[in-house]
């Protein structure tokens, strides 16, 4: 008992560390969820488009501005060229369209004037120049034909009008779900930080030199002394789960007691538990505290960094993909990606989220193992 | 002879507790002066106020005749003082440490060398100026804080408990080097709650507890206050309790304790009282193995005084 | 002495191998990270080839102008689609694979059919609707100008003819754009700033390190430098400036590895760059002294506080994730004005980003004012030379 109590006594010591981290994750969750909204119905992603339109109650300037406005998400309230600047280089506003002054009036006198634009070069940008340059397209075909202001609008309306009709075979929802994975990869880095910190901290404590020496010569058998610190530190690792589960399920609802929400957590689990092996690892490995703040911080940011719990994984370069089936995160994160697109949850769906638990597993059993040998070759050289 | 230091009414609280208490002594020239005390006593706190790191209640304090603020850099110059903690720089080897800290007061690099070299010498670390405090013993790392403290060679020089948890050969390095100091002109106030060593170091001794001043004198001075005179311990291995009970009536015996089969018996004054207890025990067919006779230690005038042992 | 006191202060802050890790290894280590997952970032958002499957039929057989179009939209250096021409079954298997964002079946109506919806869907849709819209304006083109053509009394119609200038005339891009954006845009460099940003505020615990060997009451060599007749404040500039010179050139180690092994752009403005990593570690070492008057702790308790708040100020700042800086811009200016990491982020992005200095010189009077703040505060605390207690 009393290992217990001085466990978590040294470990209220750095409950700002916790708290730290946990902000951090509480950030980038409540972030996370409100730039999305959710559905099951197939929609049109929408580039988010700047419209600064010199040309006002001009019939024919404005219905192009429809159009625009029609298909894309238009942003308003910036601004100032440096806002406009600032959002663009953000990724906030993907296109910018200018139309200049008597734009109108030049198309129904036949000319085809210049449209200054603004654009990130990305994809969202990409589908806003297609509009753009569509609407504009049909413009000059139609004004070739047509000089009546009135019936020239409305045909171009009714060219653009046509819509096919598309079929979408994923009853999922993407989006929230997308939510849902990304939560628990950027969970990765904070559950790993916080552990294996934390852990290697308080370790650290009871294995200095001369604290070590008073338990060895304590009555206390030594073997069920390390175990206590064992149970004590799972028990801790248990509890900052729960505690990130909690936090999940307030940031994303009732997804969380889906069958599918269930495999997440389970998911979580397995990588806190190793995690809690790399942590009791590293703490054999080195004592000194200020070198496991050092070796932390490397390895947390490291691993989340290349196995894609800041940047998706689908956006990593291929060789630091490769390169990431070294680290166990890797695998978790890997999981994560699965469940987001699996259709239907059942075993054999499952199977390939089961294989990566398992290298999780494996990847726990290997820093067990090497702990083991760190520590025997450590008790015959001191 | 003249005063070096001149503590006037010294009253220096902590937030409820009084540390020094209306406190006031001279350091004469030349001098070796003890403050002796337990844990606690106020030395630390004494001296603190003196080197003008503590603010402090009440009082003054003139060092060589002037008041001492934390800016009057030409008294500074002249005092060295070793710190109850070991205070030095991890990153510097025991060398550098050493020249560091003498350069804060001296400037002349050539000047400097030597006196650095002869403070290593002084602490017997000649052989250690390449080495980081990390790899030194508990005792060197005592004694390079000693270095540290005395290079510049103060004129007066303050030891805060410069021996507290060293080994013997270390401590007696330490106090040799102490005598040393003392006998090329420095002053020095020693604070510490071993007797011993201030019975065999110190040429005065103030006596201190819950920062008031108990007593002052030289040893044998301290040791006049002691209610008794001389202490008889004896190694018994069996006495009537009837028996133990009649050395109380014996002639000048303050009092007597019997413990572990050991026996010792206070007396008020000192003569021809081994003697008797002799006499005495061999009349009662008492046998025993060792008996010895002692004058009494700073601790017994500490414990007359105060009714408390100095060391916890 | 100042000298004495700066050449030891160099020896003591190199000799210490945990703050040469923060503020030399750390940066450069996440620079490599950083570069190895962003490398990719902006190419992998850049519209690629979009694999689709087209079911064949009659229908699609007899539908010309899409024929044609597919035919041209996946050709060429700059096409958009790569077309499997396939059948149902495989067309499904293909999709579920995850191989193709979609297929197209041909009926008396175009089907469309998708997993899900995502920008490549909708770009697929958008060039459907577009071709079929296409398809209409050469319909309509073409019976103008076969009207047109018997109208004139012209019965020897070539369809074909008419029929190929009226798509020549569709498909002709006749859109004229003119690009104003600002060429640089390449918002992973943000990455590198923050990175900056980081090195300049780790700097912090070089002089928190050193401070705390000046005060009396947090350690005991500084009560050693306070019994000794050494100016206060020369002391403590000599030890700052140390610290500073240290903080300098580890800055300077990065930037040249940054520039020449992970081709970071910094923007033109050489003095300007100098000038804003000269007040950048300024703020650093501010933050450093502050937290060694301010907090009575252990070294160890003042190293974790720095590196939290620098790691804080990052995040907000966009190192875990860009838009984060947008965000807090936008939505919280504030706590980004007082984000010392923010300052000089946005700094280098205001070098790098814009033409005009305004909003660098913003940046740079904000990370001065935050030092001279900071500084003056803890002034009260390294003016003291006597305590109430030690």
């Amino acid at each position: 008992m009393t290992v217990f109590k001085s466990f978590w006594k040294v470990l209220l010591k750095y409950k700002g560390t916790i708290i730290l981290y946990s902000m951090i994750l509480i950030i980038f969750g409540a972030i996370n969820m409100s730039t999305s909204d959710s559905s099951v119905n197939f929609e049109d992603s929408k580039p988010d488009v700047l419209i600064i339109n010199d040309d006002k109650g001009n019939k024919v300037s404005d219905n192009l501005v429809k159009y625009i406005a029609d298909n894309s998400n238009v942003i308003n309230g910036l601004k100032g060229e440096d806002e406009i600047n600032d959002a663009l280089f953000y990724r906030n506003v993907n296109y910018v369209i200018y139309i200049p002054k008597d734009y109108g009036k030049d198309i129904m006198d036949g000319k085809n004037p210049e449209i200054d634009i603004k654009s990130t070069g990305d994809y969202q940008a990409s589908l806003a120049e297609m509009m753009l340059k569509r609407y504009i397209q049909v413009q000059n075909i139609y004004k070739a034909s047509v000089s009546n202001e009135d019936e020239f609008i409305k045909l171009i309306n009714n060219n653009l009008s046509k819509d096919a009709s598309i079929e979408i075979t994923s009853k999922l929802d993407t989006n929230k779900l997308s939510n849902v994975s990304t939560y628990f990869s950027f969970a990765s880095y904070s559950i790993m930080a916080v552990i294996i910190f934390i852990i290697c901290l308080v370790l650290s404590s009871f294995k200095e030199k001369t604290v070590n020496k008073r338990t060895i010569i304590s009555s206390m058998n030594y073997k069920k002394y390390n175990r206590n610190l064992l149970f004590a530190s799972f028990g801790y690792s248990f509890i900052l789960w729960v505690f990130f589960i909690v936090l999940g399920i307030i940031m994303l609802g009732d997804i969380m007691f889906t069958s599918r929400g269930l495999v997440y957590m389970l998911n979580s689990f397995v990588f806190t538990i190793c995690c809690l092996t790399i942590a009791l690892f590293i703490s054999t490995l080195v004592t000194n505290k200020n070198a496991v703040n050092g070796i932390v911080n490397v390895v947390a940011l490291g691993s989340s960094f290349l196995c894609g719990a800041f940047v998706p994984a689908e956006w990593l370069p291929n060789s630091v993909l490769t390169f990431a089936h070294i680290l166990p995160t890797y695998w978790y994160i890997n999981s994560n990606d699965l469940l987001k697109t699996i259709e239907v949850i059942d075993f054999s769906s499952l199977q390939p989220i089961f294989i990566n638990m398992l290298v999780v597993l494996g990847f726990s059993i290997l820093f067990i193992i090497l702990n083991n040998i760190i520590s025997k070759y450590k008790q015959k050289v001191s | 002879m003249k005063n070096v230091i001149e503590v006037k009414d010294l009253t220096k609280e902590y937030k409820k507790l009084k540390a020094v208490d209306d406190l006031s002594f001279e350091v004469k020239e030349g001098e070796i002066l003890g403050l002796l005390g337990p844990n606690g006593s106020g030395k630390s706190t004494t001296i603190n106020c003196i080197l003008s790191l503590l603010n402090f209640q009440k009082g003054s304090i003139k060092i060589f005749g002037k008041e001492m603020k934390p800016d009057s850099y030409d008294l500074k110059r002249q005092i060295g003082v070793i710190f109850q903690e070991v205070a030095v720089f991890e990153e510097l080897t025991v060398y550098d440490n050493v020249d560091y800290f003498c350069g804060l007061y001296i400037n002349d690099k050539k000047l400097r060398e030597k006196y650095v070299n002869e403070a290593l010498e002084l602490a017997g670390l000649l052989d250690y100026k390449k080495f980081y405090p990390k790899q030194l013993s508990g005792g060197l790392l005592r004694r390079l804080n000693i270095a540290c403290g005395i290079a510049h060679k103060p004129k007066l020089i303050f030891l805060d408990e410069p021996t507290v948890a060293v080994d013997p050969q270390s401590r007696n390095n330490i106090l040799e080097g102490i005598k040393k100091l003392r006998d090329n002109g420095a002053t020095i106030v020693y604070t510490t709650h071993y007797m011993e060593e201030v019975e065999i170091l110190c040429d005065r001794i103030i006596i201190l507890d819950k920062g008031k001043i108990l007593a002052s004198g030289t040893a044998s001075d301290l040791k006049e206050l002691s209610e008794i005179d001389e202490k008889i311990t004896v190694e018994i291995s069996e006495i009537d309790e009837s028996i133990l009970n009649e050395i109380n009536n014996l002639e000048n015996v303050d009092d007597f304790t019997f413990e572990m089969n050991v026996l010792t018996v206070k007396y008020k004054k000192g003569k021809n009282n081994l003697g008797e207890l002799i006499n005495f025990l061999k009349k009662n067919n008492v046998t025993y193995n060792k008996i010895f006779s002692e004058r009494p230690t700073l601790n017994d005038v500490f414990l007359s005084l105060t009714g408390k042992e100095l060391r916890d | 002495m100042f000298w004495h006191n700066f050449k030891y202060s160099l020896k003591v802050l190199f000799k210490s191998k945990v703050l040469i890790f923060w503020t030399f290894a750390f940066p450069i280590l996440m620079g490599i990270f950083f570069n190895l997952a962003f490398s990719d970032i902006e190419n992998s958002e850049k519209l690629d080839v979009i694999d689709i499957a087209v079911v064949k039929s009659d229908e699609f057989d007899k539908n010309i102008i899409f024929k044609e179009a597919f035919k041209n939209l996946s050709d060429g250096d700059d096409k958009l689609f790569d077309i499997d021409y396939t059948n149902l079954d495989k067309a499904k298997q293909l999709l579920e694979d995850d191989k193709i964002t979609g297929y197209l079946v041909f009926n008396d109506d175009i089907n469309i059919v998708v997993s899900s919806s995502g920008i490549n869907e909708t770009i697929l849709k958008y060039v459907v609707n577009e071709i079929s819209s296409n398809a209409e304006m050469i319909n309509t083109l073409a019976a103008n100008d076969i009207n047109n053509e018997i109208k004139k009394g012209n019965y020897n119609i070539n369809y074909e003819e008419i029929y190929a200038g009226a798509y020549k005339l569709v498909s002709k891009d006749t859109a004229k754009l003119h690009n104003i954006s600002n060429k640089n845009l390449s918002y992973t460099m943000i990455e590198y700033y923050t990175l900056i940003a980081m090195a300049c505020l780790y700097g912090g615990i070089l002089s928190m390190y050193i401070i705390n060997y000046k005060l009396a009451n947090m350690n005991s060599v500084g009560k050693r430098t306070a019994i000794s007749p050494v100016h206060r404040g020369q002391m403590l500039v000599s030890s700052l400036l140390a610290s500073y010179v240290v903080q300098l050139i580890g800055l300077a180690i990065l930037f040249v590895f940054t520039i020449s092994v992970l081709n970071v752009d910094y923007g033109d403005n050489l003095p300007m760059i100098i000038l804003l990593a000269l007040a950048g570690s300024l703020a650093g070492l501010s933050l450093g002294v502050i937290v060694a008057t301010l907090i009575k702790a252990n070294e160890n308790a003042k190293t974790g506080i720095l590196i939290a708040i620098t790691m804080l100020g990052c995040f907000l700042s966009g190192m875990m994730g860009i838009t984060m800086k947008y965000i807090v811009d936008t939505n919280v200016p504030l706590v980004n004005m007082i984000n010392p990491a923010s300052m000089i982020t946005d700094g280098f992005y205001a070098l790098y980003y814009y033409s005009t200095l305004d909003r660098f010189i913003f940046d740079i009077v904000s990370l001065l004012v935050f030092s001279i703040l900071l500084i003056f505060i803890s002034y009260f605390g390294l003016r003291r030379q006597k305590y109430d207690s030690i």
